[in-house]
């Protein structure tokens, strides 16, 4: 048997073992060669593509690269322990390091190098689908047409290789620094050094959990308007931030066990099977895995975050459009919408029209503003007169504020009653202030600002008019809004709006058009946003999932011990079930849990409904993810079977 | 009455074409209450003996019958049911569970069986105490030596008074005060109890402890002695010169 022999004997045996790393690999450089292939695709350019979505993208390869590295880079060290003891044996023959390292260069090679050929391929072909769901997502109607990129392949090639050459200097610098005995330790020395739980263990325990609901309290307090300025809502964010990691890790350093402990104290030392598999193990285990679960655990939160968040806004598209831009077409000015009117006609689309007259006013707000992070309470807001408002009737004294949204909402809250001072160029009207709306009268586009508008009689609207400051106001005063009869006729409507030339200092703006262009816009990034989501879940998965390889490997003594006490196999997969359910369901759990409150602190930000968008995302997330406890629980049933 | 009747039994491995017999033909009877040694040089199949009169190996012909059961057409899900009840185990690298304390792991045979917490403890208290590990009972298996492991082995084995005790090697891995510590437990345990214990070792020493030895060369029962009235001593060396006789170790004593 001579060297290649012997390789070829150690690919196909990891092959078996290690399918589920060629997987994620293979995935990986699918993935990332169609991402790069989609960049440099025409039909992307920010310039004349139909998708603006070029930086996004090489944004989202940038990172996949760092999440994929990472993942490689860690499942090597897994693998290059478990196979110490074969290196040790080699080197005991006589073989020099050099030789073993070539061994294992030229092994990884081929796996490296087969994989990524099959991944480039998928890639390839999966690209198309993946231009598809693109423009799927972001309606637009095109045909996917892709060509090979050779500038793609060679990108793909040089990461691909760079990330290799890591592993081989990783590798070598295992190799170098091992002696033939620290080498047969390195599996035996079990990473659970059974001790009993001490009082350090326990305080961090409890800190643990504390900190983990102290950062979820805050969060949840976070634009509830406890928080007055910017500076304190940074802060408090750091402070959730942080208080989450580290309690996070506590919780996997103590807390597990500590909780554990409680339970099995309990029992008096009479544990059944599946505590004994479940919790004794999970005990020790979590302990050293702490920093690994931390990360896994925060960076899915801030996946599932991400992913819920881009969903909650991709979600609520239309509903927001609807809510801040209440016409279907905005115009500014008379003549634009007269030429577009006619057209309206020519083409026999009914319509209706609304022409809204809006000024400018710094509006003092300081005695009705209950909490908000603006540091000065007087803001330019726009005016409206009472008369162009349907079903608003007001005294003279009277003022109504109208446009109040969820987001609005996390930033400054108002009392039911008080009074708000309307200043002019020369002069200072006080106004009984007798509360707010959430519906809105003018597209926010049109105001270019989120803040409500100001709502007064039509004989204090004239009045307020001669006394207007000319340097902050709007090109145009006259707000025109152009609603059609029919919402069958949009799509003609729209296409009407789109040839018209307008002029082109007016602020013009269909409201289907917006709704098409964030919908792109939230598209690509969701897309983005989804595979790397993808690709994190995928690298995570399998990085629990070799975990639970080892493990079973280092636990395959005491199924035949318990085997040999007469339990039966299916005695112990049902405990190394329930054991699986804690181990990958701890993180997934709190992984959950994080995002869960990170999303509620602050989702009305980004959209109008929470719950749908995030259950969606939070069940898909989970489905995938259980895929690979049950490929592990698979793994320990072989490992059970082979016990005795 | 006889608790293991093994009769005829043979057990070969490999392929048609790869023959190798293990075990040609062996007879053996253990009556209620014996210790019995098995004794052999390496690859006399003494271990594949104890395997397949254990259940964890199965047998090519012949019959096993442990207290009237025939265990060698038994299906795995009922051979599981049968070594709970009626089996014990001692390996000779202990085999308790690391993440267990001492109490835990000897109570886990009981937990098979669902006996009631407040019996179990009780039973634990008595034989710990016999057994002289009663104090380590919180203690995790790696906080304590290699004697107290097997103690606690010993103990887990006889936790639910099973019909018959089988000890692989039992003192392979302890030093020779521990060893002997070990074995007076076991003949105490063996005496008030009336247990049942049938133990394979190479160690003559260990061997001199029991009633009987049984000497197996190349796969048949080469010899049997039995202790009778005689002192230890006396019996150690009739065990050293079948030993002699059998082509293994000479010790020099």
């Amino acid at each position: 048997m001579n060297i290649n022999h012997l390789i070829l004997r150690n690919l196909k045996k990891n092959l078996k073992n290690y399918y589920l790393y060629v997987f994620a690999l293979v995935f990986s450089s699918a993935l990332y060669f169609a991402f790069v292939t989609l960049q440099y695709d025409p039909a992307l350019d920010d310039t004349t593509g139909t998708i603006k979505g070029g930086a996004g993208l090489r944004a989202a390869s940038i990172l996949l690269i760092a999440i994929v590295s990472i993942f490689l880079l860690y499942a090597n060290t897994i693998f290059i322990k478990r196979r110490s003891k074969e290196i040790g044996l080699f080197q005991l023959i006589g073989m020099p390091k050099k030789r073993i390292f070539r061994i294992l260069s030229v092994e990884n090679f081929i796996l490296y190098a087969c994989s990524l050929l099959i991944g480039i391929f998928i890639g390839f072909s999966f690209s198309k689908v993946m231009i598809m769901i693109l423009f799927k997502i972001t309606n637009i109607n095109a045909i996917a047409t892709l060509h090979f990129s050779v500038k793609a392949l060679t990108q793909t090639l040089i990461v691909f290789g760079v990330i290799y050459l890591f592993i081989m200097i990783m590798n070598y610098a295992f190799i170098k620094s091992q002696t033939i005995l620290s080498l047969f330790k390195v599996s035996s020395v079990t990473e659970n050094i059974t001790k009993r739980i001490s009082v350090v263990e326990i305080i961090i325990g409890i800190l643990g959990i504390i900190f983990i609901a102290s950062g979820y309290y805050i969060s949840s307090r976070l634009f509830s308007g406890s928080f007055g300025t910017m500076n304190e809502i940074t802060l408090a964010m750091l402070t959730i931030l942080a208080s989450v990691i580290i309690g996070t890790y506590l919780f996997y350093k103590g807390s597990v066990r500590f909780l554990l402990n409680i339970v099995r104290k309990s029992k008096n030392g009479y544990l059944n099977i599946n505590e004994v598999l479940s919790l004794s193990s999970i005990m020790f285990k979590m302990k050293s895995n702490s920093f690994m679960l931390t990360v896994i655990t925060t960076i899915s939160a801030l996946a599932i975050g991400f992913l819920c968040l881009s969903y909650i806004s991709y979600y609520s598209i239309g509903a927001l459009a609807r809510e801040s831009v209440p016409d279907d077409f905005t115009i500014s000015s008379s003549k634009d919408a007269n030429l577009f009117e006619t057209t309206l006609e020519n083409e026999h689309i009914p319509y209706t029209e609304k022409r809204i007259e809006v000024i400018f006013m710094k509006v003092n707000m300081e005695n009705i503003i209950k909490s908000g992070i603006n540091s000065s309470s007087t803001m330019i807001l726009p005016v409206v007169s009472e008369k162009d408002v349907k079903g608003v009737k007001l005294s003279e004294k009277e003022t109504l504020l109208t446009g109040y949204n969820d987001a609005l909402k996390g930033m400054m809250s108002f009392k039911s009653s008080g009074y708000v001072e309307i200043k002019g160029k020369h002069n200072v009207i006080s106004q009984n202030f007798i509360g707010i709306n959430r519906k809105f009268v003018i597209s926010t586009a049109f105001t270019r600002t989120n803040l409500p508008s100001v709502i007064v009689d039509d004989k204090v609207f004239r009045q307020l008019k001669k006394d207007i400051n000319p340097s902050i106001q709007n090109d145009s005063s006259l707000y025109i809004g152009v609603n059609l009869q029919n919402v069958d006729d949009s799509i003609k409507a729209n296409k009407i709006f789109k040839r018209t030339e307008f002029d082109a200092n007016g602020v013009n703006l269909s409201r289907m058009g917006m709704v098409a262009s964030q919908k792109q816009m939230m598209g690509v990034i969701m897309f983005v946003v989804g595979f790397l989501g993808l690709t994190f879940l995928i690298t995570s998965g399998c990085i629990l999932y070799f975990k639970q390889m080892d493990e079973s490997e280092n636990e395959k003594s005491n199924y035949t011990i318990l085997r040999k006490l007469g339990f039966t196999d299916k005695d112990l997969i049902k405990g190394i079930r329930i054991k699986q359910i804690f181990n990958f369901g701890i993180p997934l759990v709190i992984g959950l849990s994080h995002s869960y409150f990170a999303v509620k602190s602050g989702w009305f930000y980004f959209g109008k409904e929470l719950w749908a968008p995030m259950i969606i995302v939070m069940f898909l997330y989970t489905i995938l993810y259980s895929i690979f406890g049950i490929l592990s629980v698979l793994y320990y049933k072989k490992v059970i079977k082979q016990a005795l | 009455m006889n608790i293991v009747e093994a009769t005829s039994i043979r057990k070969s491995y490999g392929n048609k074409f790869n023959k190798q017999e293990v075990l040609k033909d062996v007879n053996l009877q253990i009556t209620k209450g014996e210790f019995i040694g098995i004794m052999g040089t390496s690859g006399s199949g003494k271990t594949t003996l104890l395997n397949v009169l254990s259940s964890i190996d199965k047998i090519n012909s012949g019959s096993i019958k442990i207290v009237g059961n025939e265990i060698s057409s038994m299906k795995e899900k009922h051979l599981a049911d049968f070594r709970q009840k009626h089996l014990g185990f001692i390996f000779q690298d202990y085999n308790l569970l690391e993440t267990l304390t001492v109490k835990e792991n000897i109570l886990l045979p009981l937990t098979i069986t669902k006996t009631p917490s407040a019996v179990a403890n009780k039973k634990f208290e008595k034989l710990a105490k016999q057994l002289g590990i009663y104090e380590l009972q919180d203690k995790y298996p790696n906080e304590i030596s290699g004697g107290q492991k097997q103690r606690t082995s010993a103990a887990r084995a006889f936790i639910n008074e099973p019909s018959v005790i089988f000890a692989d090697e039992p003192t392979g891995a302890l030093d020779s005060k521990a060893a002997s510590d070990l074995l007076n437990k076991l003949t105490e345990l063996n005496e008030s109890r009336h247990a049942t214990i049938t133990m394979v070792t190479h160690d003559p020493v260990a061997a001199s402890y029991c009633e009987r030895v049984v000497f197996i060369k190349d796969g048949k029962i080469y010899s049997q002695l039995y202790k009778g009235k005689g002192t230890r001593k006396s019996f150690f060396e009739d065990i050293m010169k079948t030993q002699g006789l059998l082509g293994g170790q000479q010790y020099e004593y």
